[in-house]
């Protein structure tokens, strides 16, 4: 391998990712204590090896260069549409809603890959569109074509949570591709018109979710309930924490969802203030070294990989952690790195790769 | 990275280092300012969801007369109060409530994702014990008694096979799943349908529970009220039957197998049904299956019910099929005159005895008619004439038009489920079953209901009432409408065509004929002639050899009435009950004089005195 190669990549990225994810081991491993009768382990060994096969990943997808990803950008979206219109076939019926694959092995969880798979497309679309960016007319068609066939997809499961970050990372790319803001204003008005059409095609219990997710107290019982519970454990943890594995509220599993939507309330109530303030500073660590990488790509496609990387984990750290707080809607959004999941785990890493790839390439003549 | 790209990356790199400041801010007004206040919280957290289960819908008959519905009971619950479930606590409870601790442990540990939650372990506990448990409860610290209503069938053992029953739910696990699927939600303890009505119609009946969120003091006893959501009670069923109608015809089946039992010594009866359906609707009017049950004690009862060879709990009129004799040679006579161009006035000589093939076959009993016509066939039951149609038209003919009648699949009753197709004698039947190739001289057995013919009840009735309205196969229905608890109506009824014979008016007015016939002084069933009821029937006498020889014929009689205007079509079948004419008969007549609110009294004598010598 070209010593250039190994010299442009960037530890840092790789160690900050590395402790984020030995602290979810660690948080896991107390939320999960008494999940599973008879092996207190088993949810930090499998999470244990996700992070090994993430890495796997993370290492392919920065070995390869990311030029290539310019190219496959078409096959890699056809097969993410695949993915999406199987799952709703195939899939694992949970509580009504169609979001894994069983693989036998794992449960694949199409929607995380079709987020990596969404910003690599975009990026492509956005480069090869981009003397046509400034204007609505030329540019809209393509880029509302782009985005509506996951979306719908990921809403048809549903997942209205996952389907919402796809709205957002979309809007972050096209803001920092430099689509001029009137455009996206526009473009957020019409989006916000066609809700009605959407309503009328939905069954009763779609409906309902849908309206819980925007005011849990029509479900008190289950929603306001987590929120509150959350809040407490949070709130009890102060500045040190109770101590780890030491939580009463973790213990008691009063969170239903405590190893993956609401880990950050167990480690805020065994770690307490210092634990998460720490969290926070890892993830924007995490963030301004991707944004530090993609600012010294040597193209756009570069550029846009990589804030479209940094987009996505930021908006699902805010929402993952607003929620946990208490003041976000509940909305099923794991933290990355750090909430347990094979599916969430592997593709976090991969993108990583991804922006590590750009990093690694960032000179111009590569002999 | 051109210049608005590097700008608008700062911003965004700007934007996500407030959110983050504003995201810790929040953490320090919860975990700093605010901590005292939460920390307490913690300490003394006991907040738990006690849920309040919803009234399962009732159930009516077409009068509003009621056949199930709830009473309240009481449920023992047990929840974590934050030290685990001690020992002690667990060991004493199951002395109250005479469960084992392992089963009381295995129901804990079954509920271990929801521990927030009540583990519900022991549904309807009576009264003596739940005063108990009120009177030790400090020493039962996290026990509860929730008030939850209990399923009551008020109508007992009538319509058991109709209404069904209940279980817990992680009985019978593929029922609660398949409900799961259609995004019902279920708890352990909670109880679902599991026969009839009960699981046909569980999304209506249920309901939605409801919970409260409470905190609850040391021992477990609600102090507090939070957030609390009323249950959503179920949706009542009223059903096409007439309650003290399908009474009266189960205790007249009732009666009619205790007769062969005590006065005939007949050892082998014991077993009945019938079903009275609407003809031109498909309404089940009745539905009848003997032995029956009692839903209410079905629990105790459940090993003497299952090892009871007679199968009380098996719904003979829909989930059992029977050989059904002379009854089918209506299909035969349709046949005959539909592919056949046998016409009214074709007439055969019959001498007692057939030779076709090597097979000599005879009349019932060596009776020998003579020469007779169509109706008169059907109205004296003259094999001989049906073994001559039969060849006539072939084994295919006589299964397709059997499968034209409903014959060979369900007959379409969605409203309980459990319903057989039977079998319908036939070249594709034989190969696939006996792998051996079908014989011309059984193609006589299949014409006269023999060989491999075998239907429920259900699709006798349903035969019937096509041939009263002219081979329209209606789905048979039970539930006439669905009332929501707010007692607006949620489902009502249709009659639902799914078939149309296409067959001349001419076969049908000479089948029909030969029923009214058989009904008449003459017929088989000629002593039926004597009630005020004017009927039209066909009987069937089914040969049953054991393997002792011989044993007590099955007796089948499908009817109608009145002849003019016929309001009803109906089958009564007898297991080893006897001859069609004398057992089943005579059953159907008592039916309908109670349909029709005739009385009974003053013919019974004469009616005893009928000799049938004919099937």
């Amino acid at each position: 391998m070209d010593k250039r190669l190994l010299k442009n990549f960037d530890y840092q990225l790789l160690i900050i990712a590395l402790i984020l994810c030995f602290y979810g081991l660690v948080v896991i491993s107390s939320a999960t204590q008494g999940l599973h009768v008879s092996d207190t382990f088993a949810y930090v060994r499998r999470q244990a090896i996700w992070v090994a096969v993430g890495m796997g990943g993370l290492l392919l997808a920065a070995s390869i260069d990311y030029i290539n990803y310019y190219r496959w950008s078409w096959y890699l979206y056809s097969c993410n549409i695949i993915f999406l219109v199987l799952v709703l076939f195939v899939g694992r019926d949970a509580g009504g809603s169609f979001r894994w694959i069983n693989l036998g092995f794992f449960d694949f969880q199409p929607s995380e890959l079709a987020k990596l798979i969404v910003i690599i497309s975009l990026a492509r679309l956005l480069v090869d569109l981009q003397n046509r960016l400034p204007s609505l007319i030329r540019s809209l068609p393509l880029l509302l074509l782009f985005i509506i066939p996951p979306i719908l997809l990921i809403f048809m499961q549903p997942d209205l949570g996952t389907a919402l970050v796809f709205i957002v990372l979309y809007f972050a790319m096209l803001f920092m591709a430099g689509v001029p803001l009137v455009n996206l204003i526009l473009m957020a008005c019409a989006g916000l018109a066609t809700i009605p059409l959407f309503w009328s095609r939905l069954l009763d219990y779609q409906k309902m979710r849908l309206l819980v997710f925007l005011n849990p107290e029509l479900d008190p019982l289950s929603y306001g309930y987590q929120l509150s519970q959350s809040m407490i454990a949070i709130g009890s943890g102060g500045v040190g924490g109770k101590g780890l594995f030491e939580g009463t509220q973790a213990h008691l599993q009063f969170l239903p969802e405590q190893h993956t939507d609401f880990i950050f309330s167990v480690l805020g109530e065994e770690l307490g203030f210092l634990g998460a303030v720490l969290l926070l500073s890892l993830y924007f660590l995490l963030i301004y070294r991707i944004l530090k990488i993609g600012s010294f790509s040597k193209d756009r496609f570069g550029a846009l990989l990589c804030l479209g990387v940094a987009a996505l984990i930021a908006f699902q750290v805010m929402v993952n952690i607003g929620m946990s707080l208490g003041i976000m809607p509940v909305t099923g959004l794991p933290l990355p790195f750090m909430s347990y999941g094979g599916s969430a785990m592997i593709v976090n890493m991969a993108s990583l790769g991804v922006v590590l790839s750009v990093g690694m390439r960032r000179f111009k003549i590569q002999f | 990275m051109d210049k608005r790209m590097l700008k608008r990356t700062r911003l965004f790199i700007s934007i996500v280092l407030l959110i983050f400041v504003l995201l810790s801010a929040r953490l320090a007004y919860l975990q700093i300012i605010q901590h005292e206040h939460y920390w307490a919280r913690a300490e003394t957290n006991r907040m738990r969801i006690l849920p309040i289960t919803a009234p399962r819908g009732e159930v009516f008959d077409q009068q509003g007369e009621q056949l199930a519905t709830n009473r309240p009971g009481f449920t023992v619950s047990m929840v974590d109060l934050g030290t685990g479930y001690e020992e002690e606590t667990v060991s004493r409870l199951g002395e109250l409530l005479e469960m084992e601790e392992e089963e009381i442990m295995e129901k804990i540990r079954s509920q271990y994702y929801r521990r927030y939650l009540p583990v519900r372990l022991k549904n309807d506990v009576d009264e003596e014990v739940v005063a108990q448990i009120a009177e030790h409860r400090l020493d039962l610290p996290g026990v509860l008694i929730e008030a939850q209503p209990i399923r009551e069938y008020v109508s007992e053992e009538t319509a058991a096979h109709i209404i069904g029953y209940l279980g817990d739910s992680p009985m019978e696990e593929w029922i609660v799943e398949r409900w799961q699927e259609e995004g019902y939600e279920y708890q352990i303890g909670d109880l679902v349908g599991q026969k009839g009505l009960e699981l046909a119609w569980e999304p209506y009946l249920r309901g939605e529970d409801g919970g409260v969120q409470v905190e609850v003091n040391v021992t477990g006893q609600a102090i507090r009220e939070y957030e609390r959501v009323d249950p959503q009670p179920g949706s009542d069923i009223y059903l096409t039957i007439d309650l003290s109608f399908q009474k009266k015809v189960e205790n007249i089946l009732k009666e009619a197998v205790a007769r062969q039992l005590e006065e005939e010594g007949n050892l082998y009866a014991g077993e009945a049904a019938a079903v009275v359906l609407e003809p031109d609707s498909g309404k089940v009017l009745a539905l009848a299956s003997i032995p029956t049950y009692d839903p209410n004690t079905f629990r105790q009862d459940y090993r003497s019910l299952e090892e009871d060879p007679r199968r009380p709990l098996n719904n003979k009129a829909i989930a059992d099929h029977y050989p059904v004799g002379s009854s089918f040679k209506m299909v035969t006579a349709v046949a005959a005159m539909e592919a056949g161009g046998v016409g009214r006035n074709n007439t055969i000589t019959c001498r007692g005895t057939l030779t076709r093939y090597g097979a000599t076959k005879s009349c019932y009993r060596g009776t020998v008619h003579g020469t007779l016509g169509i109706v008169d066939a059907i109205t004296r039951s003259c094999n001989i004439f049906f073994y001559e149609m039969g060849l006539k038209v072939g084994i295919d003919s006589l299964a397709h038009y059997s499968r034209e009648f409903g014959f060979g699949s369900p007959v379409g009753l969605t409203d309980i489920f459990g319903e057989k197709s039977g079998i319908v004698a036939s070249r594709d039947y034989k190969e696939q079953v006996y792998n051996e190739s079908w014989y011309p001289a059984e193609t006589m057995d299949a014409a006269i209901g023999q060989s491999f013919h075998s239907f429920t009840p259900l699709q006798m009735a349903n035969y019937a009432a096509m041939i009263v309205n002219g081979g329209i196969h209606y789905r048979p229905y039970l539930v006439e409408k669905v009332v929501d608890s707010e007692g607006n109506v949620e489902m009502m009824a249709e009659p639902e065509v799914l078939h149309h014979m296409d067959v001349n008016s001419a076969t049908w007015d000479v089948v029909r004929e030969g029923m009214v016939k058989a009904a008449r002084p003459g017929g088989t069933a000629g002593h039926l002639a004597d009630l005020p009821v004017d009927i039209a029937g066909k009987t069937g006498t089914v040969q049953v050899v054991g393997t002792e020889g011989s044993i007590p014929n099955h007796s089948i009689f499908v009817a109608y009435a009145p002849v003019d205007e016929p309001e009803v079509a109906l089958v009564v079948f007898i297991k080893h009950g006897g001859t069609g004419g004398e057992t089943a008969a005579p059953v159907a007549g008592e039916i309908l004089m109670e349909y029709f609110g005739l009385d009974m009294e003053g013919l019974e004598n004469e009616t005893n005195d009928i000799n049938s010598a004919n099937d």
